[in-house]
């Protein structure tokens, strides 16, 4: 640590210190002191460490805690940002308020869940550093923030092509991220799925059609989900990478987990993978093959893949008296049709509540919700007694959710959380409740009135 | 008695699907089904124009600029004439976002570019470095003078000017419109019906919605079409527009 640096952490626990005693729950602000006296502090901060980034559009939170998992398995220390600081000033405030007096954070890994934007300037000054990259996908997301997706792509790009040394890690499925393939980089690793994953996903939903180098429309040997899958074009040849950890089959879907076989690098195993839905399965494939890069064998890999708690994976369960909620996260179409899939599995009998805001963090445009494909889950739920909608757009959804043939006499709004909370623990009925991003952080701060809750992992 | 059909081409279904485009579709769709009319919905894309396309309603919508160039090209060498054509007869044609420039002359872009469009309506496209983007409110006057909100999401760079013969959807009281400039909002020339008011329009826009079925059913079969309530669907605007401030609703 150079003089210069450790002050700058000085500086930013103080301010930390400061934030505390005034009651203000600022994350980043000591992260932008930090960075106003010492640009480059990250690269002293993490000089001593191993490196692993995470960024794409969807999985990174699940995938670090599975890395997380790994890392700790196989014996080393390993130091992580909380979900809702991935962009460069939650990043830095999370180092500060890990690092000692002497400036230093004393943990083996720095495993660095990163938004796609922000990962070049993250990863700006880890030029000489041990670095491995994941990039779980990209799909679309909050277009109103980022453009398109080729603009997510690009940006994502411009960060790893700072970091020429590094491992990459990359969804050989996503024809989006797997183009990143092209950068110069001498190690690369591939994970993927190399069967269909469950039938009746819709192959229209896709947020890459024409191939990314010569605009022609990409075939397919299969679909796993939304554009992920055997992708291949005819023109110009660009086709899906061999998977280096490589799901063959589902053996067993179950409540909450499946079995799956898996080729590690050339070895075949049995796992369960201890998260529910297909989506999570990505994650766990990911983290897989960081694990193998760090040095795991397989038979620590499947010991962690079976003991992952279920707390992970956007899930969270949480007894209200008599009332079992299961409180799931969506953030885009994408992940939205994966909760789809996993409620037609789950066919619910009680509630279902649908809670969607407008605000930045949730994506300003609405439209994203008429890319899920709610008309598969018409049936899977019509068993169930209540329809709740709530959020700032809970007319938007209800609305959605009449177009999609929903029974229209189950259906209620209830903008006010309080009174959506205490009728849910009156009735006592098993209840889901899907929501946007600040819908969820709204709801939660509003659940903790009424029973404990843990801090909150944003996936 | 469900012998009376509609059809509806969604025209570059799988290019131009970027903002939940089916929800226009959707809605077509439902409000014909619930007044015991059939649908039949026409996926068109790349190549030929199908051979039954007795079109009643042509749906386009908008898409990334990534798949502009391959759009074009196909535009000029399979549709231009066609879709032209269906627009000088009336055929009855929502047009959204990139959908909505491509019907328009051209696009000329900061560097004085041009990318010729189809010329089907007398609007063209300017590059604006500012992106237009947000919710947004026009008010919207039926041929009868009756005037309602319309109230969708705006996101655009391309700034749009209308040329003679053809008038504004709407006045803009919330947002940009067209161009930002002019308080103009897209475009209806004969039963064209152009709008930056992206993806799903017409959900929670149902009066909109039954002016082009209206239309579209009358060409058809010379009657007019039954009314149908739109409840849900004027909570959902009137809840979004009071959000915005606009009360007159």
């Amino acid at each position: 640590m150079s003089a210069r640096s450790t002050f700058a952490v000085w500086a930013g626990k103080f301010t930390t210190k400061v934030l505390k005693l005034t009651g203000s729950g600022g994350t980043t602000l000591p992260g932008k002191v930090v960075l106003k006296l010492c640009p480059d502090i990250l690269k002293h901060l993490a000089k001593d460490m191993k490196v692993i980034c995470v960024t794409g559009t969807n999985g990174k939170t699940t995938t670090c805690h599975v890395i997380r998992d790994m890392i700790e398995a196989g014996g080393n220390t390993v130091f992580c940002n909380d979900a809702g600081a991935n962009m460069l000033g939650g990043v830095v405030s999370a180092f500060v308020a890990a690092a000692g007096m002497n400036g230093k954070v004393d943990k083996d890994y720095a495993l660095l869940e990163c938004d796609e934007a922000a990962l070049r300037y993250i990863v700006e000054h880890f030029g000489e550093l041990d670095v491995t990259a994941v990039v779980t996908n990209v799909f679309r997301d909050q277009l109103d923030r980022y453009g398109e997706v080729l603009t997510t792509v690009n940006k994502i790009r411009a960060g790893l092509e700072q970091l020429p040394n590094v491992k990459l890690i990359l969804n050989a499925d996503c024809s989006l991220t797997s183009s990143l393939q092209d950068l110069p980089h001498k190690e690369i690793y591939y994970f993927g799925v190399n069967a269909p994953l469950y039938e009746g996903t819709s192959k229209d939903i896709s947020d890459a059609v024409y191939c990314i180098h010569c605009k022609t429309k990409y075939k397919y040997d299969y679909h796993t989900f939304g554009h992920l899958g055997g992708f291949y074009c005819e023109k110009c040849g660009y086709k899906r990478h061999d998977a280096d950890v490589a799901l063959s089959k589902v053996l067993e879907w179950k409540d909450g987990s499946e079995v799956v076989e898996m080729n590690v690098f050339g070895e075949n195993v049995k796992a369960e993978v201890m998260l529910p839905g297909g989506y999570n399965l990505y994650n766990a494939l990911a983290a897989t093959t960081v694990a193998h890069t760090i040095g795991l064998n397989t038979e620590q890999i499947v010991s962690v893949l079976g003991g992952l708690s279920t707390h992970f994976g956007r899930m969270e369960e949480v007894m209200l008296d008599d009332a079992k909620l299961h409180l799931v996260l969506v953030k885009n179409p994408a992940g939205f049709n994966e909760v789809v899939q996993f409620l037609i599995q789950q066919r619910p009998t009680g509630n279902i509540v649908f809670g969607l805001n407008d605000n930045f963090a949730d994506g300003k445009d609405i439209s994203w919700i008429y890319d899920v494909e709610f008309e598969r889950l018409t049936e899977a739920a019509a068993g169930a007694d209540n329809f709740f909608f709530t959020g700032k757009r809970a007319y938007d959804m209800q609305l959605r959710l009449k177009l999609a043939d929903f029974d229209t006499e189950k259906f209620h709004v209830e903008k006010d959380y309080k009174t959506l909370i205490t009728m849910l623990k009156q009735q006592g009925k098993e209840t889901f409740l899907v929501l946007s991003y600040t819908c969820m952080l709204e709801f939660r701060d509003k659940l903790a009135e009424f029973v404990p809750l843990q801090k909150y992992a944003k996936e | 008695m469900a012998d009376k059909l509609i059809h509806i081409c969604h025209l570059y279904y799988d290019i131009l699907n970027l903002y939940g485009d089916n929800g226009n579709i959707r809605t077509l769709e439902k409000r014909l089904s619930m007044r015991g009319i059939d649908t039949k919905v026409s996926r068109v894309t790349f190549g030929p124009v199908p051979e039954d396309n007795d079109y009643d309603i042509i749906f386009i919508g908008g898409g990334q600029d990534f798949e502009q160039e391959i759009l074009v090209k196909d535009l000029f060498e399979y549709k231009a004439d066609w879709l032209k054509a269906e627009i000088e007869k009336g055929t009855v044609i929502l047009a959204i976002c990139g959908g909505y420039q491509m019907l328009g002359k051209y696009y000329e872009a900061a560097d004085g570019t041009k990318v010729d469009f189809l010329g089907g309506i007398n609007v063209y496209t300017t590059a604006n470095d500012k992106r237009m983007i947000g919710n947004f409110i026009y008010e919207y006057t039926t041929d009868d003078g009756e005037t309602f909100p319309i109230v969708g999401f705006e996101n655009h760079n391309g700034q749009t000017w209308l040329g003679d013969g053809v008038r504004p959807m709407g006045t803009i009281v919330k947002g940009f419109g067209n161009n930002g400039e002019d308080k103009t909002e897209g475009a209806r020339y004969k039963n064209v019906f152009a709008t930056y008011s992206h993806g799903p329009l017409l959900p929670k826009n149902a009066r909109i919605a039954d002016e082009l079925l209206s239309i579209a059913y009358e060409r058809k079969y010379g009657e007019g079409l039954s009314p149908l309530e739109h409840e849900m669907e004027d909570a959902a605007l009137i809840d979004i527009a009071h959000q915005l401030g606009y009360n007159n609703i």
